[in-house]
């Protein structure tokens, strides 16, 4: 018991130097409190978003690695192909799936018994007729639910909401049939094939009223249905119809063994099944390069903390030489002059230790924020510049679409920093492993010294 | 009855080429104060670290109690048979004179065990050798070097032990209190049977001596009457 005093009074006898030694001890631990905890919400978010885009799955023609290989337009059609829509639904049979969404278009449609809504495009005083397309979704489409005006949301097949414009000028009610036909036909002759129109008969089941100008994603034409009402029309090709498909794993990490699977399904060697990785860059971007930043500052702190410790830890141990001898001489053992040596470093870096966490915890949240904050700008900048050069269009080749798939996702520029158990078990093996390097030297130090030869030294 | 015993103890610093102790042969009785003397550099201090247990030597045995001292524990040794007064004092210097001695009797596992009851014993001892209570709460460093020798004294005599052993004790002390510690020198010796032995140069220690051992050279030149 009297070791242990005796090390807490040293403490305050010699002031000066354990002053030192705290303020050393207390700048590693602030430090990896801070990056420990800016670090560890920064993988946290970085999961979620992981398990956000990193699972959403997209098939798509790689038609940049076609034109890479130095295929022309012409060769690039001839080399397309077509995935028919029931392979797109067979591929979301998958084990390694949580859910798909499927979205379908089919445009090129004229009615005998519809008149089309008719608009004025912006920059122009022309009114013109805003043509007709039918919109599946397997996904419920909450955004057009809550602007139903009239009736319900589609449920069976052939059920479809319309726009109230469309239903005004054409006296349509709910209950009413609507018919359309889809002008295959046209398709097939551009593409040397034969192809007759698809006619689709539609029961209103719903109206919805859109503001053009609020809502600009709806046309006064569109006509929505479900996904499964578009599939069981039945289509030998896509042509007249854009499709998309996203599926989402359970596991990020099911990627390659969803491509396999997909592969032996019979996909076709000029697609590529990824993740949206521009997506996943843009947003997660700034996190991943702070997460490395405070990373590679962890890492030098406890490097150069350490070593300074170390230092100081030695010099102070050289100036206790003396009183060692004395110990030594009175009769203290090694092991208890050690033992007290090692109780001081202990005290000293567990008050630290709670004094680090408490200031650690204060400044790591405005520390992130700022840190993130830049490089949210600086992400933000880039891609301005970028896409000064670029023009977001959609490119349609093979029914599939393919587009910029950066666009409408921005970088994470949010995080939560607070002290979590992890970080604190974290933030105490590195304390305990500065006491133990702060003691240890004290300890290989004097275990060499002999009572005799420091006193006589001294004297 | 012989308390500790030298036999053809010889020893040589490392790096050193001469003996600085050549084949002494001594002992030292309880009850008895010893006077060593000789020249500077003779070997005497080098003597009492033997004894004192703060070093061993190369050839030769010493004996405490008819132990061999390279058989038994000498940090235990140190702590709780032997009581060392150095001529360079050798204290803590920022910790207060009453702390010095209340460590060293927490060092020897002093039969007086409560906190409070050691502090009282460490005023006790130093009130013997001049040391008021105020001077005994301050520190060290802010003694002068009588009071620091003063200090040492009573640190030696703080566990009670069997040896005390003192490299010109006196050295730093003024004619007054001199004469206190000889006489509570003497009083160890004589009254509680215990064996001091001191390195002096000092007529005064000598002249309360049982026995003068002069050493020359690194040897005894005229040995103690009873060998």
């Amino acid at each position: 018991m009297y070791l242990i005093t005796n090390a807490i009074k040293n403490l305050v006898r010699n002031k000066g130097r354990n002053i030192l030694l705290a303020a050393v001890t207390l700048a590693i631990i602030i430090g990896a409190v801070v990056t420990l905890t800016i670090h560890n919400a920064a993988s946290r978010v970085i999961d979620e978003i992981r398990l956000d885009i990193g699972s959403r799955v997209t098939i798509e023609q790689d038609i940049m690695g076609m034109f890479r290989s130095g295929m022309g337009v012409e060769e690039l059609a001839e080399n397309t192909i077509h995935i028919p829509i029931h392979d797109w639904v067979r591929f979301a049979d998958s084990a390694y799936l949580s859910n798909t969404i499927f979205n379908a278009e089919v445009f090129n449609l004229e009615s005998e018994s519809l008149l089309p809504v008719q608009a004025t495009p912006p920059g122009t005083n022309i009114l013109q007729d805003v043509p007709f397309r039918i919109l599946g979704s397997s996904e419920l489409d909450e955004t057009l639910s809550d602007i139903i005006v009239h009736g319900r949301m589609f449920e069976g097949i052939n059920e479809v909401v319309i726009d109230d414009e469309l239903a005004h000028i054409n006296n349509i009610e709910l209950g009413d049939t609507i018919e359309l036909n889809a002008l295959l036909s046209t398709w097939g002759e551009l593409a040397g094939r034969e192809l007759a129109d698809k006619p689709f008969e539609l029961t209103v089941v719903g109206i919805y009223s859109a503001d053009l100008y609020e809502r600009p994603l709806f046309r006064f034409s569109d006509i929505f249905t479900s996904f499964e009402t578009i599939a069981s029309a039945g289509w030998e090709s896509n042509l007249g119809l854009n499709m998309t498909a996203e599926y989402f794993l359970r596991n990020p990490d099911y990627l390659e063994l969803f491509e396999n699977e997909v592969r032996a399904k019979g996909l076709p060697d000029t697609y590529i099944v990824s993740i949206n990785q521009p997506a996943y860059d843009r947003v997660a971007g700034p996190m991943l390069s702070m997460k490395s930043a405070v990373m590679t500052f962890s890492i030098v702190i406890l490097i150069l903390g350490s070593l300074v410790l170390a230092l100081i830890s030695f010099l102070v141990i050289r100036e206790r030489k003396y009183e060692v001898g004395v110990l030594r001489a009175m009769g203290m053992e090694r092991g208890k002059v050690a033992f007290g040596i090692l109780t001081e470093a202990v005290v000293i870096t567990t008050l630290c230790l709670v004094v680090g966490l408490g200031l650690g915890n204060a400044v790591a949240q405005p520390i992130a924020n700022g840190l993130l904050g830049n490089r949210v700008a600086a992400a933000e900048a880039r891609s301005e510049e970028l896409q000064q050069d670029r023009v977001a269009a959609v490119v349609v080749f093979g029914g599939q679409m393919q587009s910029e798939h950066s666009i409408g996702y921005r970088p994470e520029s949010e995080i939560t920093v607070a002290i979590s158990a992890n970080v604190i078990i974290q933030i105490i093996i590195i304390t305990l492993a500065l006491a133990a390097l702060s003691g240890i030297i004290g300890v290989v130090i004097i275990t060499q010294y002999e009572p005799l030869k420091i006193l006589r030294e001294r004297s | 009855m012989k308390c500790l015993e030298i036999r053809n103890v010889s020893y040589r610093y490392e790096g050193g080429t001469d003996n600085v102790l050549k084949n002494i042969s001594a002992s030292f009785e309880s009850g008895k104060v010893y006077a060593i003397i000789g020249q500077s550099g003779a070997g005497k201090s080098t003597l009492l670290s033997l004894i004192s247990g703060l070093d061993i030597c190369r050839d030769g045995d010493i004996y405490y109690n008819g132990k061999n001292m390279r058989k038994i524990d000498r940090d235990e040794y140190r702590a709780k048979n032997v009581g060392v007064i150095f001529q360079s004092y050798n204290l803590l210097l920022n910790s207060t004179a009453a702390y010095n001695i209340t460590l060293s009797m927490n060092i020897s596992d002093s039969n007086i065990k409560e906190r409070q009851a050691k502090k009282n014993h460490a005023y006790f001892l130093l009130d013997k050798v001049g040391i008021d209570r105020e001077t005994a709460d301050r520190k060290i460093l802010k003694l002068s070097g009588g009071e620091q020798q003063r200090v040492g004294i009573a640190r030696a005599l703080s566990h009670d032990p069997n040896v005390v052993i003192a490299d010109e004790p006196t050295g730093n002390l003024d004619a007054k209190t001199e004469k206190s510690v000889l006489e509570i020198i003497s009083r160890l010796a004589h009254e509680d049977n215990k064996c001091v032995i001191i390195v002096t140069h000092s007529k005064k220690v000598t002249a309360i001596a049982d026995e003068v051992i002069s050493i020359q050279s690194g040897q005894l030149l005229c040995k103690p009457m009873n060998l």
